[in-house]
């Protein structure tokens, strides 16, 4: 508290130096790709627009982020001005790929993100002039600055498609995977910020930034190997791709000492919510304090298991338990700890924004019932998406596999989501749910997605091991 | 007595509450069997390696590693199913008054307890009315004039059939289920294995063979490879042979398949079976010209008036241990074969091995020395068979549902009421009330617009009525 205090006497920028400053690296980082361009005399190549995208979304993720510590307006208009030129390379590294590939880009992980950091920009600037929640920036931008960095370190080459890929309904059925998700992203978002607005405590967002990152290292942590290592898919460097044992069994490396790393980070990512109990119990003021400072400790511990990770996980041979020899990984090999180790930084960043900032923050924002109202529209906008995906996925399973529904774990979780949702909405229509209680379901079916998205590929096996 | 506890258990079973709960369980018990081991997807020796004896027999005897087979599950399902049928039908009756007989004309109590109404002061009853009638004509609400015995007033409504949208998405749900229920019944998966000519009507199940009334010959079957050699399509010239005729014939792929009487087979994998298909071999003598021959397993071909050749073994692998000859794969890695050469007139027989094989080949004995050309191997091409007499069940709920989805959501039925009345202090006033089912709050929005668009309406009328009293006073 004694800090949020600190930071609100610093006089408030006046808006120019930020600006400034994010024009000249825009300005400075475009001459060098220009440099780049004239060297290798190839100007629209996908990953010079590619990179063309992730400099305009840097600026945009840095006004947003200046925007939502400072509330200078004009930051936003520039901001935005940065994502339409974002997303206009974005787009014309859609149109190459899918142009270059022949089919439309979903077929691989690289081409899913291309496809949903399209999708978020895209999303964001409905929001921010539809709905005129301005401050979303804030949070997406930085996602799709992780994507596109994430799809850097990927395979970047057109890849065949096997035959079973080979099918519109698949295209059909990812599309509306990627643009139901994103809907639910987006209620997620706004439930927060409902929650925000709704006068929640901002210790509860403290407990729930912590469980966040508890699920994340648990998750991470059940690649735990004896004696402290941790499992990672091994990746043929030359292939660039996952190295198989067999037909859908990957091969596992064990990187040593560093399951013991993310044993204590997660000692580390739980003391906050600890804290916050204790103090619940106790009704100490100075215990949530405490729970407040350990966020920092928590953010520093992550940064160093993301760096350890980077650091190890990048390059480097293995030795694995199924065969005997050294393999190599590569950060590509796994996305998933990748996006979980920085999910839980930016989670916990978002946490700090909201313990500075909150005053500006619930000034920014509409008011709840805005919100509640916008949530509950994304959502009826996502549900019926929802649908047509599941159905688009039975049919081309279907035409593929000869049966429509094989109860394979991620079609049960997408069923699951679809029944979370569909409670969501009987609840809200037939008994009037309404504010926080709607807000918290909205929250819990996004749990449900990011599970069905992440957990189920990751940790469940299945038929969807293409994805 | 009886009849009353049957009517309380429907009721139950109707409830949002049973319905929820049933949801709730039906999540958890599918959370669970994603997360345990399911027998029909996993090897059995897995399933060992991951429980300890103990824990499979339980998990066994509950039925919790065939979750989605299992009896308690379907009655699960079932359950759900009749809660959303007893939902709706108590519900429908309701629902369909509501439909059928719109509420037209607005009590006084009515008009108290709706929460969405404004008044507007009015001069005349007639023109106000007219006025509303005109503004819910332009903003679609289409427009009724109700007179009744001491009352009159307008009535405008919009998508009236978005009250029924409901039940288009449950009708739509207990379709699929229907049409699931009839899959699981009466469906059937198998597999079945053919090589090029060959032709079956015995389908493999588990443990069981089907045997078809009809017949599948396979003309064929290959694999295309991308440049780096991943494989990029499988294909199978299928032929259906029924009482001795072709009936129907198809090129399928992955992702077309062929249907005949509603059983559809699947391109599911394709290899070789490690048995050659033919060898072609050139054959020299000291009589005459060499030539070329072409040769199956176990076939004889002349090579000249006496002397005749027989395939009797191909090892695509072989290898050569302790004075025996072994098969080391079915890959086509060091291939062997072994052909007879008889004679008819002296009845002699010659080994020949190719390569030769020292030990076993007579080749010198031979009169015909034989040189490899080229090898084709037998394929075999696997097809997935199923039968899903319920499938087009689930497609036609599919369908309706998203046309109930798009009803539900973005279809609100509206409703707009004006009605002159004398408010408190003796003014006339015209009352005007709305009621949307859903997205209230963008209805809230629009109803205030609307009755803005009736003042303005009411106010541009009464102007001009006011210049047209005005005018002829000045012109005296």
């Amino acid at each position: 508290m004694s800090r949020a205090r600190v930071v609100e006497q610093k006089p408030a920028a006046t808006g120019t130096t930020l600006l400034v400053a994010v024009g000249l690296g825009i300005a400075f980082l475009l001459f060098m790709a220009f440099l780049n361009v004239v060297k290798s005399g190839n100007l629209l190549s996908e990953s010079n627009l590619l990179y063309a995208a992730l400099i305009f979304y840097a600026g945009a993720g840095t006004l947003y982020l200046g925007f939502g510590v400072t509330g200078t307006p004009s930051y936003i208009r520039f901001a935005s001005l940065a994502t339409w030129a974002g997303l206009v390379a974005n787009t014309g590294a859609v149109a190459h790929r899918w142009y270059e590939a022949g089919h439309p880009p979903f077929a691989s992980i690289y081409e899913m993100l291309l496809s949903f950091v399209w999708t978020l920009a895209a999303l964001t600037l409905i929001a921010e002039k539809k709905y005129g929640v301005k401050v979303i920036g804030t949070v997406t931008m930085p996602v799709a600055i992780v994507g596109v960095v994430l799809m850097q370190l990927l395979r970047t080459e057109v890849h065949p498609l096997v035959p079973a890929l080979q099918s519109t309904w698949l295209h059909v059925h990812v599309t509306l995977a990627m643009l139901a998700y994103a809907a639910c992203a987006l209620s997620f978002a706004l439930a927060m910020m409902f929650l925000i607005q709704d006068k929640v405590k901002t210790e509860a967002f403290l407990a729930a930034t912590s469980l966040f990152c508890v699920g994340t290292y648990c998750g991470v942590l059940t690649r735990f190997e004896k004696w402290g290592g941790l499992n990672v898919i091994a990746w043929n460097p030359q292939e660039k791709s996952e190295i198989f044992i067999s037909k859908g069994v990957r091969l596992f490396v064990t990187i040593p000492d560093l399951g013991w790393l993310m044993v204590i980070v997660l000692a580390g990512v739980a003391a906050p919510f600890v804290l916050y109990l204790i103090g619940r119990k106790t009704q100490s003021e100075s215990t949530l304090d405490m729970a407040n400072r350990a966020v920092f400790v928590s953010i520093l511990l992550q940064i160093m298991a993301l760096a350890f990770f980077l650091l190890r996980a990048r390059d480097g041979q293995y030795a694995s338990l199924d065969a005997e020899g050294l393999y190599p990984t590569s950060l590509a090999a796994s996305p998933f700890i990748l996006s979980g180790l920085v999910g839980g930084i930016f989670a916990s960043l978002l946490y700090l924004l909201l313990l500075w900032r909150r005053t500006d923050l619930e000034r920014m924002l509409p008011s709840a019932e805005e919100l509640d109202r916008i949530t509950y529209r994304t959502i009826a906008i996502a549900f019926p998406l929802l649908t047509l995906m599941i159905a688009a996925g039975a049919y081309w399973a279907n035409r593929t596999w000869g049966s429509y529904w094989s109860w394979d774990p991620k079609e049960t979780w997408a069923a699951i989501t679809w029944l979370v949702y569909a409670g969501y909405l009987h609840m809200r229509i037939t008994r009037g749910w309404r504010g926080r209680r709607a807000a918290y379901f909205a929250i819990l079916g996004f749990a449900v997605v990011m599970f069905t998205f992440f957990g189920v590929t990751y940790l469940l096996p299945g038929l969807h091991a293409y994805a | 007595m009886a009849k009353t506890m049957i009517r309380r258990i429907w009721q139950t079973i109707g409830a949002v509450k049973t319905g929820v709960i049933l949801l709730i369980i039906t999540v958890i018990i599918s959370a669970a069997g994603t997360l345990i081991l399911q027998r029909p997807a996993t090897d059995p020796d897995d399933l060992q390696r991951a429980y300890s004896p103990q824990m499979l027999r339980f998990l066994d005897g509950v039925g919790l590693t065939d979750v989605f087979h299992a009896w308690w599950f379907l009655l699960l399902l079932s359950l759900v199913s009749l809660s959303i049928v007893a939902a709706s039908i108590q519900r429908f009756p309701n629902a369909w008054r509501f439909y059928s007989r719109p509420y037209k004309s607005p009590d006084e109590s009515f008009r108290k307890a709706l929460p969405l109404h404004a008044q507007i002061s009015i001069l005349n009853e007639e023109t106000a009315l007219a006025a509303a009638e005109r503004v819910f004509q332009k903003t679609g609400l289409k427009p009724e004039r109700i007179v009744r015995e001491n009352s009159f007033s307008v009535f405008g409504e919009r998508h009236r059939i978005s009250e029924m949208a409901v039940y288009i998405v449950h009708a739509s749900l207990l379709l699929i289920f229907v049409g699931g229920i009839v899959d699981g019944v009466y469906g059937w998966r198998g597999f079945l294995s053919l090589t090029r000519g060959q032709q079956s009507s015995q389908i493999q199940q588990n443990a069981v063979t089907r045997t078809l009334p009809f017949a599948v010959r396979c003309d064929g079957a290959g694999q295309e490879n991308y440049a780096d050699g991943t494989p990029k399509r499988w294909w199978s010239k299928l032929v259906v042979v029924e009482n001795g005729r072709e009936v129907q014939r198809k090129e399928i792929v992955v992702n077309d398949p062929l249907v005949y009487r509603g059983i559809r087979f699947y391109q599911a994998s394709y290899g070789h079976t490690g048995k050659v298909d033919k060898l072609v071999l050139t054959a020299t003598s000291a009589k005459g010209p060499a030539k070329d021959i072409s040769i199956g397993l176990n076939e004889t071909v002349a090579l000249d008036d006496d002397t005749t050749v027989r395939l009797a073994e191909f090892i695509p692998d072989y290898v050569v241990q302790d004075g025996q000859i072994y098969a080391r794969s079915n890959d086509l890695e060091n291939p062997a074969a072994h052909l007879i050469v008889e004679s008819k007139k002296t009845g002699k027989a010659a080994n020949v091995w190719l390569p030769p094989i020292p030990g076993f080949e007579q080749n010198s004995a031979s009169p015909y020395q034989f040189e490899g050309k080229d090898v084709q191997m037998g394929y075999y091409t696997g097809l997935e068979v199923s039968h899903e007499p319920g499938q087009w069940a689930v497609w036609g709920g599919v369908l309706l549902m998203g046309l109930g989805l798009a009803f539900v959501f973005y279809i609100v039925h509206a409703r707009v009421w004006a009605v002159p009345v004398e408010n408190a202090s003796g003014q006339l006033t015209l009352w005007i009330g709305g009621a949307a089912n859903r997205n209230k709050d963008a209805f809230e929005q629009n109803f205030q617009k609307l009755v803005r668009g009736i003042e303005a309406e009411i106010n541009a009328v009464s102007a001009i009525t006011a210049v047209e009293h005005v005018i002829p006073l000045s012109a005296k």
